[in-house]
């Protein structure tokens, strides 16, 4: 029973690690997702892996089946209940254009047609006072039209259920005595916060996905406990920690965004380990590259997500809470391309894993940035993959060759634009995640991960001016160790507009304890006992008159006068932080009251690595030209990352190369590996 | 860092740009205090070179856009460039020399100066909710001239080298209703340029003055180039359409709208000769506000996914007649300019629709509907201003229905308030929001406006509102129907009267006073007949339409016992 495991799966891989708590040994293994079958991809890397699930006290799981069922709107047949004269509401959205000159605009469909949009007499007034009952007949002759129309799920929305939800509780009751069976899901529930389109839109897409959720977290447990698993296997939650499957089944929604939150966690509890609280994430994997920020030890988790948002397509709200992550279409397989203005663009097309770039000679012949990485010698053939993949350098020059031609360059300069064009969006990605919310890079560590972010991370790290990189062990399969070490985790939220001056304490308290007692229910389910609990309160507070506002963080226990004008004080810091302006005289108000609660679970214990005194040149496997940008081209030494120890140190220009990941040092960084045996990349002068 | 000029720099220099625009955008919205900026997101941002020219903006109300560089250009004109220096910043709301929008609509302007050189302009233009005038919410439906439209800020200088100009903010705040949301709203506004400006700088230091510079006029060429292009692609030639402005705003009716497209391989020109006069109503505009209208729709028939910059914008000709309503002179009132800007671009697109039915798609409801609610909270003792714009329904096009309840034209990313937000801010309750069920039929149907119910809860309150398309809808093409008209009707709490009108002018209202906004169906597009029957079904089903409309404008004829299609029936009524 010293065993934990995670199966992270991804769009092209499913990553798998598992951890032996005893002896610190760590086994990562990548096999490809099986979209048809979910559930054998997790089987088949359990069994390659040739793990006995009896030896397992933890098995985490993060998960693509809610993402793909709303975006492939494979999900249930869903109705609608709504308070009477708003069915449309889902439908009307915000009615914004973003596409702002196209006259061909679509607008998201929403994902119940209008038919099974029902609506029922009932109405609560801002303030939370009801004006008008729920008709309860009303409600059984609806639910009899859904039970006609072959409804499989159903979402209820009703104005101001965030401030009052009794009609949307009753209505929940009668359904469920009506639609044995059906799942259904209410606002209210999901949370408690204004803005009905959003709320709504949160709700339909729960209700959505909860039927081939709940089908397809019951078929892996059951197979799991098969195979002798023993305890609840738990899912990777948007908001960055994990619930119980059976706690997931409930909140689906809550596991849109299960995937890519592990690395993000995972920086976080490294950088505790390593005494570095403030972290910028960088992971380049074959399609995307993601970057999010840890500030003070703590993940911004955002309720602002919509899903398939662009800056030409509205999206659909979802307002649970989700790690803030800004996504860019770059990564190894994006191809490059010239536009019809002669600009070099790369992304987000991209070769994916077949036919692949070019260089893996697939039949791709379109240049991608893994193809420009090996022409100018960031990466090498002998050792793709820890060289169990062969790849074929001149179909990759071949690809780049239009490129050059067209800019009548040299293929080498042609790559290196490539690479410098992706530079530059992952560049302002980066910059939209740090300086442009406020923060100063140098205050943060970059650490890298993803096949591909060790590649790109040291040279961004230099113009990002972030204080130094880390490259964890092993990089590739990272974001699945991050899973390993999360804690189970419920955010609470509750609209309730309140000045500051003069604060109805009473209220505030009452809110806070009714938070805390639902948190000691769901985690008490969870098997997690009260002092388990991690409790964070935050309030979202704004000038009176402003819609947006700030969260900020509000003392624990029971909150008196001083406690309330402290956050207020903390408020304008950080008003001042986001926006560079605050207005001390200023009338605040609250919007919100939120709370935070973590379940804490054990962590694995990280080993030191072993040092035998080996020398570093033990570990030079020899040497290779660079193309870097600015510097023109260098001689760099290879290492093998296998045989480096802590207390070596590397100066670039160098390459470090391990199975899964390339290490690209730029001239002028020093590397040093630690006690740990993370690599630290530091900028020696500028 | 500097280095030579290559492709890859210059075009991470433009995006860098583009990206400062976007953050400038950001941090107004999230800053904002009033309403109408940051639910409704009316306002606009952009970065033009030291000339006033367009270089960049960010996503928000296409109106707003099309004015930016013309109020750059108006502080130069003013000031001339030797005479701007660090530190300093404009505002202007001037509709006559360059701001080309109403008063409500203030543009803050500033300078950037690099190493002591005047490199580029940031601007941002937005809707403030109170700038005085005639009624709460400032705009109105019944001035007759500029003065009672509010204060004029003609280009000043709120900032004189980072000297706060302390005499102008009193008399903003002097003659406002609410001026503690008017300034907070300033201030927001010179964050949001103070954050443009701090990116911009960056930009320049990274890459070195010269590169930057380069990158500037590499933009505005590149710009040049895609138009050429596409113009290249487009259909030359001459073509005309007219059509009706119908707001009875000062009951001013049925004033004639003409225009006269035409289009070579370097020229996209508007002629608008033979359109009415300015009229004493605020419904005229600027040349400049005609100016933002053409590029309105110059962009939503020669590229809409083009990046805007003046080189791109550059083949764009209008001819508006001294005086006409697309030109109008100081003192003719402009206060709801946005419904001549929008009937501008509209009947070009009419007049281009049969030749370009791949980017034009049937009328849409047109009026923004623009509304104010104001009052006296009994409960607070405060004012409170609901100012907002409607959405509705778009027309169809050559392959798809159109779309339901959407912002105008010239609104973009701009948003409608949730009935949550706006019960708790205003003595006013929501009692629908839901299609408006008729829209122009055709092989591709209209998209729905939408109804939207306030009721009074306060003892006094006033309505100020306009819709245009009350007695002309809009327009069908290609064989499908018109859309339905935009009304507003005002439904008296005691039962005595229940009015339509298209135009209401701070129209007293007590508690229990219900007012319905309708807005307008789009037109279709196509015969009905040729209409999939199982899209009529399926429109049926959702009660798009009704059984009669199906069987009327459709000919799919639904049996009335069995409620099953009529297979024989529909045959013959389809032929």
């Amino acid at each position: 029973m010293s065993l934990r495991v995670a199966v992270d799966i991804g769009g092209t891989f499913t990553d798998f690690v598992c951890l032996d708590e005893t002896t610190g040994k760590i086994i990562e293994e990548k096999t490809h997702t099986t979209p048809d079958n979910f559930a054998r991809g997790v089987e088949d890397a359990i069994d390659i892996a040739g793990i006995n699930l009896e030896e397992v006290n933890y098995f985490v799981h993060g998960t693509t089946v809610v993402i793909n069922a709303v975006t492939e709107r494979s999900g249930a047949k869903t109705a609608l209940l709504t308070t009477k004269g708003f069915r449309d509401v889902l439908d009307i959205g915000r009615a914004n254009r973003p596409d702002m000159y196209n006259y061909f605009y679509k607008k998201p469909v929403p994902y119940v047609p209008r038919y099974l949009r029902y609506e029922v007499n009932e109405r609560v007034a801002f303030d939370g006072e009801v004006l008008k009952e729920l008709d309860e007949a009303e409600v059984r002759a609806v639910a009899q039209k859904m039970k006609d129309n072959g409804v499989e799920a159903v979402a209820v929305s009703f104005l101001h259920s965030y401030k009052n939800p009794t009609a949307e509780e009753r209505a929940e009751q009668i359904l469920r005595e009506e639609l044995p069976g059906v799942p259904i899901s209410i606002s209210s529930n999901l949370a408690r916060i204004w803005r009905e389109y959003e709320r709504t839109s949160t709700t339909v897409l729960n209700a959505y996905v909860m039927p081939s959720t709940q089908l397809y977290l019951d078929t892996l447990e059951e197979h799991l406990h098969d195979k002798k698993l023993i305890g609840e296997p738990h899912a990777m939650l948007s908001n960055g920690g994990t619930a119980t499957f059976s706690r997931a089944k409930e909140i689906p929604i809550n596991l849109i965004e299960s995937g890519p939150v592990g690395g993000v966690i995972g920086a976080a509890a490294l950088g505790e380990i390593m005494g570095e609280p403030n972290i910028i994430t960088f992971d380049v994997g074959g399609t995307t590259a993601k970057t999010s920020l840890i500030n003070k030890g703590e993940l911004n988790v955002t309720t602002e997500y919509k899903l398939e948002w662009t800056p030409l397509f509205a999206g659909h709200p979802v307002k649970t809470p989700v790690v803030d992550i800004i996504e860019i279409g770059n990564g190894g397989g994006s191809i490059a391309w010239i536009d019809e203005v002669g600009v070099l663009k790369v992304g987000p097309r991209s070769a994916g894993a077949h036919p692949g770039p070019a260089c893996y000679d697939l039949g791709g012949t379109e240049p991608t940035l893994t193809d420009a990485n090996l022409i100018i010698g960031r990466i090498s053939a002998d050792n793709f993959l820890g060289g169990t993949f062969k790849v074929n350098v001149e179909k990759a020059r071949e690809a780049v060759k239009p490129i050059a031609e067209f800019f009548n360059i040299s293929i080498e300069e042609a790559a290196q634009g490539i690479i410098q064009t992706a530079n530059s969006n992952m560049l302002n990605a980066l910059k939209l995640i740090s300086v442009r919310r406020g923060y100063d890079p140098q205050d943060f560590a970059m650490l890298v991960q993803g096949g591909n972010g060790a590649g790109f991370g040291p040279q961004l790290a230099k113009e990002l001016k972030v204080k130094k990189v880390i490259v964890p062990n092993l990089p590739g399969t990272f974001s699945a160790w991050g899973m390993l070490v999360s804690d189970l985790r419920q955010d609470f939220m509750q609209t309730n507009i309140m000045p500051v001056t003069g604060a109805d304490l009473e209220v505030i308290n009452s809110i806070y304890d009714d938070m805390e007692a639902q948190a000691e229910e769901i985690f008490a389910k969870q098997d997690i006992p009260k002092d388990k609990l991690l409790i964070q309160r935050s309030a979202e507070m704004r000038y009176i008159g402003q819609e947006h506002g700030v969260v900020t963080p509000v003392a624990g226990g029971l909150l008196d006068v001083a406690a309330i004008e402290a956050a207020r004080k903390k408020f304008d810091d950080l008003h001042y932080q986001n926006y560079r302006f605050k207005l001390e005289g200023a009338p605040v108000e609250f919007v919100s009251f939120n709370m935070t609660v973590f379940g804490v679970v054990a962590k694995p214990e990280v080993k030191k690595l072993e040092v035998t005194g080996r020398e570093l040149a033990a570990a030079l496997k020899g040497e290779r030209n660079v193309m870097y940008e600015g510097d023109g081209v260098k001689l760099a030494p290879v290492y093998d990352r296998a045989l480096l120890e802590p207390g070596h140190t590397i100066l670039g220009p160098a390459v470090v190369e391990e199975s899964k990941s390339v290490t690209v040092m730029c001239p002028g960084q020093e590397l040093i590996v630690d006690d740990l045996g993370n690599l630290i990349i530091s900028n020696l002068e500028e | 860092m500097t280095k030579k000029l290559d492709p890859f720099t210059r075009e991470n220099i433009s995006q860098s740009l583009l990206a400062a625009a976007d953050e400038m955008f950001y941090t107004w919205g999230r800053t904002s205090q009033s309403t109408i900026i940051y639910e409704v997101l009316d306002y606009a941002c952009g970065l033009t070179d030291a000339e006033g020219h367009l270089i960049g903006q960010a996503n928000g109300a296409t109106m707003f856009l099309g004015a930016i560089t013309f109020s750059a250009k108006a502080v130069l004109e003013k000031f001339g460039k030797e005479n701007l220096k660090p530190g300093d910043m404009f505002l202007t709301n001037d509709p006559y020399t360059g701001s080309g929008t109403h008063l409500c609509d203030v543009a803050a302007v500033l300078p950037i100066f690099y190493e002591g050189e005047l490199v580029m302009f940031a601007v941002n233009k937005g809707h403030w909710n109170e700038i005085g005038g005639t009624n709460l919410g400032s705009w109105a439906t019944d001035t007759k001239e500029i003065f009672q439209e509010g204060l004029i800020l003609p280009d000043i200088r709120i900032y004189d080298g980072g000297v706060f100009n302390e005499s102008v903010k009193d008399i903003i705040a002097a003659n406002c209703r609410t001026p503690e949301m008017t300034l907070g709203d300033l201030y927001a506004q010179t964050a949001a340029l103070k954050t443009a400006e701090s990116r911009i700088l960056e930009i320049f230091d990274k890459y070195g003055r010269d590169n930057v510079i380069e990158s500037l006029e590499y933009i505005l060429d590149n710009g040049r180039k895609l138009a050429l292009l596409e113009l290249q692609k487009m259909p030359k030639g001459t073509f005309y359409a007219e059509d009706i402005l119908d707001t009875n705003s000062n009951n001013v009716e049925d004033i004639p709208i003409k225009v006269k497209v035409t289009i070579t391989d370097d020229t996209f020109e508007l002629d608008y000769t033979g359109t009415g006069d300015a009229v004493f109503a605020p419904i005229n505009c600027s040349y400049y506000g005609a100016l933002s209208g053409a590029r309105i729709v110059y962009q939503a028939l020669v590229s809409p996914h083009t990046a805007a910059n003046d080189g791109f914008y550059s083949p764009i000709k209008v001819i508006a007649p001294e005086n006409c309503l697309f030109n109008a002179k100081k003192p003719y009132p402009v206060s709801c300019d946005w419904e001549p800007i929008q009937i501008l671009t509209d009947v070009v697109l009419k007049a281009m629709a049969p030749a370009m039915p791949e980017r034009v798609a049937a009328g849409h409801f047109l009026s923004i509907v623009g509304t104010i609610i104001g009052g006296i909270d009994d409960k607070t003792g405060s004012p409170f201003v609901l100012s907002e714009p409607q959405a509705g329904g778009w027309g169809a096009g050559y392959n798809k229905d159109g779309e339901n309840g959407l912002v105008a034209i010239c609104d973009g990313e701009t948003y409608v308030i949730p009935v949550e937000v706006c019960e708790f801010r205003y003595p006013l309750r929501v009692e629908q929001f839901a299609f408006n069920p008729v829209s122009g039929a055709g092989e591709y149907r209209g998209g729905k406006g939408l109804i939207r119910d306030y009721r009074v809860l306060n003892s006094n309150a006033e309505l100020t509102t306009m819709a245009s398309r009350y007695k002309y809808p809009p327009w069908g093409f290609a064989g499908g129907k018109d859309g339905s008209p935009n009304a507003v009707t005002l439904f008296k709490a005691d039962g005595s009267s229940a009015e339509t009108r298209a135009t209401w002018s701070h129209e007293p209202m007590v508690e229990g006073d219900l007012v319905r906004f309708i807005t307008g169906g789009g037109g279709g597009y196509g015969d009905p007949l040729k209409r999939p029957v199982e899209s009529v079904l399926r429109d049926i089903r959702d009660e798009m339409i009704t059984i009669e409309e199906a069987r009327q404008d459709y000919g799919v004829v639904i049996d009335e016992e069995s409620g099953e299609l009529d297979e024989e029936a529909t045959r013959l009524a389809r032929q």
